[in-house]
């Protein structure tokens, strides 16, 4: 009788605490989705995977400028926002689709760089290389100076030599 | 109490209610921490119910237990500690004048009743009504002052009241999910509180039992040997 108090008492202490550092880890990490809850759990135990062949077809749909669809499939290869590597593809797809040579599309860039900001929080010491050389940029630094450029209001947005600058 | 209770029960359920107290609904969820009123207030709150013996601390933390039982009994005293905070968090306007005054009437409130010591009966139907009262303000008639007008004569008369009350009042929308939540939150958190193992009642004079004081029950004996 005393043995199993004893294992009663263990197993809710342990249960507890397990329970503590979930929700601890629940409000830090604010996830939107039970699909963010799991990839979170798995990321924090090391398991996550995006899936490739979803991975491949965003990748062949944003070289070739269909970014809705590339974002589609890159949000279902990596539907818990966990891998940095997709994150910076979708947030390059923003950059990409709301870039243009008279103005830029301020929702996307918003979009793109609070993607991108979640994804360098997401990456090892914030930091993001793509080896992609279909890519005028190919770190998360450079992407995020350039969505920041463009979300800027200031005397160089009347610069009229703007419209021979190339999209990267 | 029984060690399924103190061990797992209570722990769970005021963990529960510190998880969904900062849950808030609108177009992202968003999970709120308690500020730190709130952590004022819950340590105020902890004091009222030791006050009036809703809850005896020295029947979950002495040193005659093992100390298995008292990890459990430190982990319940956290979660309540933590599950009031949350409590008051989810009864608290997010913003503007009706935030800092329901801060400060629930300070209020609290004050009065530890002054009050009533017994555990009445502080919990006193925490009741508080809580209910806070509810019914915030999920009710403050989301129904908030809520976006559909027709001219509602849009006219809610930029006349957000003019005269300079905007303070209205809160952000909230979807209404997070008021069931809320609601659901509350009666779980109330319910915690009445599982608590509570301090005896004795009565040291009068009939009407309005003369009581609170003594801690003696630990009973399973309690006291090792596991």
């Amino acid at each position: 009788m005393r043995n199993r108090e004893g294992t009663v008492r263990a197993a809710g202490a342990g249960l507890a605490i397990g329970y503590a550092v979930f929700i601890g880890w629940l409000y830090i990490r604010q996830p939107q989705s039970v699909a963010e809850v799991r990839g979170g759990l798995s990321a924090s135990f090391g398991t996550y995977r995006v899936d490739p062949q979803a991975f491949e077809e965003g990748l062949v749909f944003f070289r070739r400028d269909e970014f809705p669809a590339a974002r589609a499939a890159l949000e279902r290869a990596d539907p818990a926002q966990q891998d940095p590597r997709t994150q910076f593809y979708i947030a390059y797809s923003y950059y990409r689709q709301g870039w243009g040579r008279l103005y830029q599309d301020d929702a996307l860039f918003a979009q793109g760089l609070e993607t991108l900001t979640r994804a360098m929080a997401r990456a090892p010491r914030g930091r993001i290389v793509v080896d992609d050389e279909n890519l005028g940029m190919r770190s998360a630094d450079e992407l995020k100076a350039e969505l920041e450029a463009g979300l800027r209001r200031d005397a160089s947005d009347f610069n009229p030599l703007r419209i021979f600058r190339q999209r990267k | 109490m029984t060690a399924v209770r103190e061990a797992i029960a209570l722990p769970l359920l005021f963990l529960t209610v510190t998880l969904l107290g900062g849950l808030r609904i609108a177009d992202r969820a968003a999970l709120a921490p308690p500020p730190l009123f709130a952590l004022v207030l819950s340590v105020l709150l902890l004091g009222l119910l030791v006050r009036c013996g809703a809850f005896a601390p020295l029947r979950l933390l002495h040193r005659s237990r093992p100390l298995l039982a008292n990890v459990n009994g430190l982990i319940v005293v956290g979660a309540l500690f933590l599950a009031s905070a949350q409590a008051f968090n989810v009864a608290t306007p997010e913003s503007g004048l009706p935030r800092a005054l329901f801060n400060l009437v629930f300070l209020v409130l609290l004050a009065n009743t530890i002054a009050a010591a009533p017994d555990r009966l009445r502080m919990l139907r006193s925490l009741l009504v508080i809580f209910g009262s806070a509810f019914v303000v915030k999920f009710i008639v403050l989301a129904a002052l908030s809520q976006p007008a559909e027709t001219p004569a509602t849009r006219a008369l809610r930029i006349l009241f957000e003019g005269i009350t300079l905007g303070s009042v209205t809160q952000d929308v909230l979807h209404p999910a997070t008021g069931y939540v809320a609601f659901f939150t509350l009666i779980l958190y109330l319910f915690g509180l009445v599982l608590l193992p509570a301090a005896d009642q004795t009565v040291s004079g009068g009939h009407d039992g309005r003369h009581r004081h609170s003594q801690p029950r003696a630990l009973p004996a399973r309690d006291l040997v090792d596991p």
